[in-house]
């Protein structure tokens, strides 16, 4: 199995998904903490450089690890990464507590979450396994250079994402986009060899 | 179905992060609907999200948190399977994503000889309007160019314009520079889902005339 290989962040992803299982199987504790240790520090991270307060990414960050708890029996390691679904949870949080701020009180949070279902239908890389993906991705990630890198990590955090990433970078909008679309045309053509 | 033409990557990159608003969400979320290839590019971007999370930095979590959190995993049933609310919005156009049904729904309205628009009113406040078009057979839209941007996405029927042939599943996305003159050339109803941010503004003196008469 994946444990074998000695590549730790390829190990690390195949426990999360066994913490995660733990947790949907036999409601363990243990492994919960665990994934607590790890996430929510990082979702808080996130969530703060998204902008929230320093109290609202706490909260957050806890209540994404509430849903990992809840949810656990949904979590389908052939479908998609531990990393990612996780990560799915928190962005759907964060969408959830700006849309607080817009609709009204009655609002219903769950929505964000089927705005994200998707039907999926037989896909392009149906038959490849989560761990190929992840690694396909993992290894684009990695030659990716430092430049392309921090325009996809900053992109993963603001509403007004290419406007800010242009001034944190201090750097043209017009070199953010050109950034962004050669750092995904190159992770789509990673992962296209396989369709 | 064959779709010939997609969304540009980064957009795709940004609903996978989560970063774009409701409207263009909802025109997204239509092109996902009938393009497998492009589901498959989300999903590796949200596997992206998670290479990005996981090598966060830590910021240490509030004192007790961990404690806190714990006492309401006692009461937590461990079993909350997603609720599907189903309401019937929109179901009699195909092509859709899901989640519109539980929206007001709306109906079609007269705006110009030959086309008929449907808003889709979104339960937010959204910089980005969103609305069906429908147009018979042979129907020119009027050329016009915009202020901000425009995401069609095509439910059935097809039209042609400089940019090529838009059939069911196609995805356009115009920014203010595009000039468009499209032209209906299915024989039947083109129904298309419009996502769009600024105005129209009409070309020609005629279309100077209707513009008062047609603001989308």
């Amino acid at each position: 199995m994946l444990s074998e290989t000695p590549d730790n962040q390829t190990s690390d992803a195949a426990r999360w998904a066994r913490l995660i299982e733990a947790v949907a199987v036999r409601r363990d504790r243990e492994a919960f903490a665990a994934l607590f240790r790890h996430f929510a520090p990082r979702i808080k991270t996130l969530m703060q450089r998204s902008g929230a307060s320093e109290q609202l990414a706490d909260e957050l960050a806890q209540e994404a690890l509430y849903l990992v708890w809840s949810k656990a029996s949904l979590f389908d390691a052939k479908s998609g990464g531990a990393a990612a679904w996780i990560f799915t949870i928190a962005r759907n949080l964060r969408i959830d507590a700006l849309r607080r701020q817009k609709r009204t009180p009655t609002g219903d949070t769950s929505e964000t979450e089927l705005e994200f279902q998707r039907d999926e239908g037989p896909l392009p890389d149906a038959g490849m396994l989560t761990s190929e993906i992840e690694a396909r991705v993992r290894d684009a990630l990695s030659v990716l250079p430092d430049e392309q890198m921090r325009v996809i990590e900053l992109s993963f955090f603001h509403e007004t994402a290419h406007a800010e990433i242009a001034r944190a970078l201090d750097i043209p909008l017009g070199t953010v986009k050109s950034r962004l679309r050669l750092a995904m045309a190159r992770l789509r053509s990673l992962l296209d060899d396989f369709s | 179905m064959t779709v010939h033409h997609h969304p540009p990557d980064e957009l795709l990159a940004a609903f996978a992060a989560g970063t774009i608003d409701l409207g263009q969400h909802v025109a997204i979320a239509t092109h996902l609907v009938s393009c497998a290839k492009c589901r498959g590019a989300v999903r590796a971007m949200e596997h992206v999200g998670g290479a990005v999370l996981a090598a966060l930095p830590p910021t240490a979590m509030s004192d007790g948190s961990f404690e806190a959190l714990q006492r309401r995993l006692d009461e937590a049933s461990g079993n909350s399977a997603a609720v599907r609310r189903r309401g019937r919005a929109f179901r009699d156009v195909p092509g859709l994503p899901d989640f519109l049904d539980s929206y007001p729904d709306s109906s079609w309205r007269w705006i110009a000889p030959k086309v008929h628009l449907r808003p889709i009113r979104l339960p937010e406040q959204s910089a980005t309007r969103v609305f069906l078009l429908r147009s018979s057979p042979g129907t020119r839209m009027i050329e016009h160019t915009h202020t901000g941007f425009e995401m069609t996405c095509v439910l059935s029927g097809s039209f042609v314009h400089a940019g090529g042939w838009f059939g069911p599943g196609d995805f356009d996305f115009g920014d203010g520079a595009v000039d468009h003159d499209i032209r209906i050339d299915s024989a039947e109803d083109c129904i298309c889902l419009v996502a769009m941010q600024g105005d129209l503004r009409l070309n020609g003196v005629i279309g100077r005339l209707l513009q008062p008469l047609i603001r989308m």
